[in-house]
C-alpha cells in the first residue's frame, strides 16, 4: 500500500521527522536530497527511534581513527543511543539486526512510503 | 606413574636466593644492587602493600632445606608435576612477577631480562616439562617488545606476561601497543596475571582503597576486566588480529556478565570505538583464554558450570594449578566440578590451540620413551 506522507519540501534536508502512514509511526529522513523510511521503533525496549538523533556516520579505520561517512545517515534511538542505517535499518553495531524499513520516494512534489496492510 | 597429559597453564616458580638473580644482572647493575654496603642490597622484588594473614603460600610447600615455596624443582615434581600427569606447565614467577612494580623502570627492565634468563637456564634446562613466560616490565614498551623479539627463537618461552600496571593506563592503550607487537609478530600469547593493578602501590581495586587483603582478593577480577575491556575498545584484536590473550587467576564466573554488559554498552557507544568491526562477545571468543584457578565456589556445582557455559569455557578455559600458592585449586577437585566430557580440553587441548603446539611439540612421556 502506498501512502502519501506529504510535500517533499515538508520535510528538511537532514532530518528525521515521524508521520502515521497507514497505521504505523513512520519516521522520514531526507537526506542529500533523497528520502527514506523507517519503523518509529528499536529493536531494544522498542523505543522510539526516529524521535532520536539525526547524523553522519563515523566510520572507523586503523584503531584510533575515525572519518565521517556523510553518504550514509545514521539515526540513534532517543532512549539508549543504539544506532542504525537509515538507508538499510541495519545495525551499525551488528549487521545481523536491523529495524524495519519501507521503500520511500519522491512522486512529483510528495514523498510516498509503501507500507505493507495491518 | 600417572600418564603425563596435563598442561598447566600457572605454576610460580621462584628464586632460592638473591644472589640467584644477581649473577644475571649487568655488572653495572650488580654493581647498583650490592652497593649499598652495609645497608644491604637493592632490594630486587617489590613488596604486597597487603600482607596476607596466612602468608601467600600453600604451607606444606617449603622446601625442607629452605628457599621459598616454588624454589626446588624437585619439591614441585613431588607434589605438583608427578601426581597430576603433568606434561606441560607454564612457569608464570613468584613475587618477581611484580617486577613492574618497581618505581625504577630501567631497574624493573634490567630486572625483567636477568629473570627471563634466569629461567631459561635454571628452570627451562632442568626440565622438559617446563616452559616459560618473558615477563617484561611494562613502563617502558619498546624495551619490553625488544626483550620479547630475544626469545623469539625459543619456543620454550612460551608467552608474554604481563602483570603490575603502574601506569594507570589500561593494557589496551596504546603505550602498551609495541608490546603485542612484539607478541604477534613472535607468534606469543600475551598472559595478563592478576591483580595486573599495582601491587606494591594501591589502590588496587575499582571505586576505592581496600583496608584487607580479603577485600583486594575478593576483588583481583576487577583489575583483569579493565584490562580486557581496554583491549577491546583500543581496537587491540583489530590492530593484531592473531594476537592471543590469556586472562590468568581472576576467576571465571563473572565473564558472561560483563560480556553481556560490554555488548550492550557497545551498541550505544559504538561513536566513541568505530574502529571496532565486532561485538566485544565476539573478541573474546576469538582472541581470550582463562585459566581455571580460581574457580569460584558455586554452592551448587552445576551453578558454575551453568555460567561457564554461557563464555564457552569447555573452549577457552585452560587448567591451572596456582602451584604453589594459598588459594591453589587441587587437580582432582578441579576435574570434580567441570563436566567429564570437558576434561581433555580444558586440562589439555584448549591450552595446546593456545600456545600453538601440536602433539610433537609436548615432551615425550617417559613410560612411553622407554618402551
Amino acid at each position: 500500500m502506498k501512502v502519501n506522507v506529504g510535500s517533499f519540501d515538508a520535510f528538511p534536508e537532514r532530518s528525521v521527522t515521524v508521520v502515521e502512514a497507514g497505521g504505523r509511526e513512520v519516521g522520514i529522513v531526507r537526506w542529500n536530497g533523497s528520502v527514506y523510511a523507517l519503523a518509529n521503533v528499536c529493536t531494544h525496549q522498542r523505543g522510539p527511534l526516529c524521535r532520536g538523533t539525526l547524523g553522519s556516520r563515523l566510520v572507523g579505520g586503523a584503531p584510533g581513527t575515525m572519518e565521517l561517512d556523510d553518504d550514509g545517515p545514521v539515526i540513534a534511538c532517543p532512549w539508549h543511543g543504539w544506532e542504525f542505517d537509515v538507508r538499510t535499518g541495519r545495525a551499525i553495531w551488528d549487521e545481523r539486526y536491523a529495524v524495519r524499513t519501507y521503500p520511500a520516494e519522491v512522486e512529483g512534489a510528495d514523498v510516498v512510503v509503501e507500507v505493507g496492510a495491518r | 606413574m600417572e600418564a603425563r597429559t596435563v598442561i598447566d597453564c600457572d605454576v610460580h616458580h621462584a628464586r632460592r636466593t638473591d644472589d640467584e638473580l644477581l649473577d644475571y644482572l649487568s655488572p653495572a647493575w650488580r654493581e647498583y644492587v650490592l652497593g649499598p654496603g652495609p645497608a644491604g642490597i637493592v632490594p630486587l622484588t617489590v613488596k604486597d602493600g597487603y600482607p596476607n594473614p596466612h602468608g601467600f603460600m600453600r604451607a606444606d610447600t617449603y622446601p625442607a632445606d629452605g628457599g621459598p615455596p616454588g624454589s626446588d624443582l624437585k619439591l614441585m615434581d613431588e607434589q605438583l608435576l608427578g601426581p597430576a600427569g603433568t606434561v606441560r606447565a607454564v612457569l608464570t614467577y613468584g613475587d618477581d612477577m611484580h617486577v613492574s612494580g618497581h618505581h625504577n623502570p630501567y631497574f624493573a627492565t634490567e630486572l625483567a631480562r636477568a629473570l627471563n634468563d634466569w629461567t631459561v637456564e635454571r628452570w627451562l634446562a632442568a626440565d622438559e616439562r617446563l616452559v616459560g613466560s618473558i615477563i617484561v616490565a611494562c613502563q617502558l614498551p619498546d624495551e619490553a617488545a625488544a626483550e620479547i623479539r630475544r626469545h623469539a627463537d625459543n619456543p620454550r618461552m612460551a608467552q608474554v606476561m604481563l602483570a603490575d600496571n603502574p601506569t594507570k593506563q589500561g593494557f589496551g592503550h596504546p603505550i602498551f601497543h609495541p608490546i603485542y607487537e612484539a607478541a604477534a609478530e613472535t607468534g606469543r600469547p600475551v598472559a595478563i596475571h592478576a591483580g595486573a593493578n599495582d601491587w606494591a602501590n594501591p589502590p588496587s581495586t575499582g571505586g576505592a582503597t581496600a583496608s584487607t587483603y580479603l577485600e583486594v582478593h575478593a576483588l583481583w577480577p576487577q583489575a583483569i576486566q579493565t584490562h580486557f575491556v581496554s583491549l577491546v575498545a583500543h581496537g587491540v584484536f583489530e590492530k593484531y588480529r592473531d594476537l592471543k590473550v590469556l586472562l590468568i587467576e581472576g576467576g571465571s564466573a563473572w565473564i558472561p556478565s560483563l560480556l553481556w554488559r560490554f555488548d550492550t554498552e557497545y551498541k550505544g557507544l559504538r561513536r566513541e570505538v568505530p574502529w571496532l568491526r565486532k561485538l566485544p562477545s565476539e573478541y573474546f571468543n576469538e582472541h581470550v583464554w582463562v585459566t581455571s584457578q580460581p574457580l569460584e565456589l558455586s554452592p551448587r556445582r552445576e551453578q558454575i558450570v551453568e555460567l561457564l557455559r554461557w563464555f564457552d569455557a569447555e573452549n577457552r578455559l585452560v587448567f591451572s594449578s596456582d602451584y604453589p600458592h594459598w588459594d591453589a585449586d587441587d587437580l582432582d577437585y578441579l576435574r570434580g566440578r567441570i563436566p567429564q566430557d570437558w576434561h581433555a580440553r580444558v586440562f589439555r587441548e584448549n591450552a595446546m590451540r593456545l600456545y600453538g603446539w601440536t602433539e610433537a611439540d609436548l615432551p615425550t612421556p617417559v613410560a612411553e620413551a622407554a618402551a
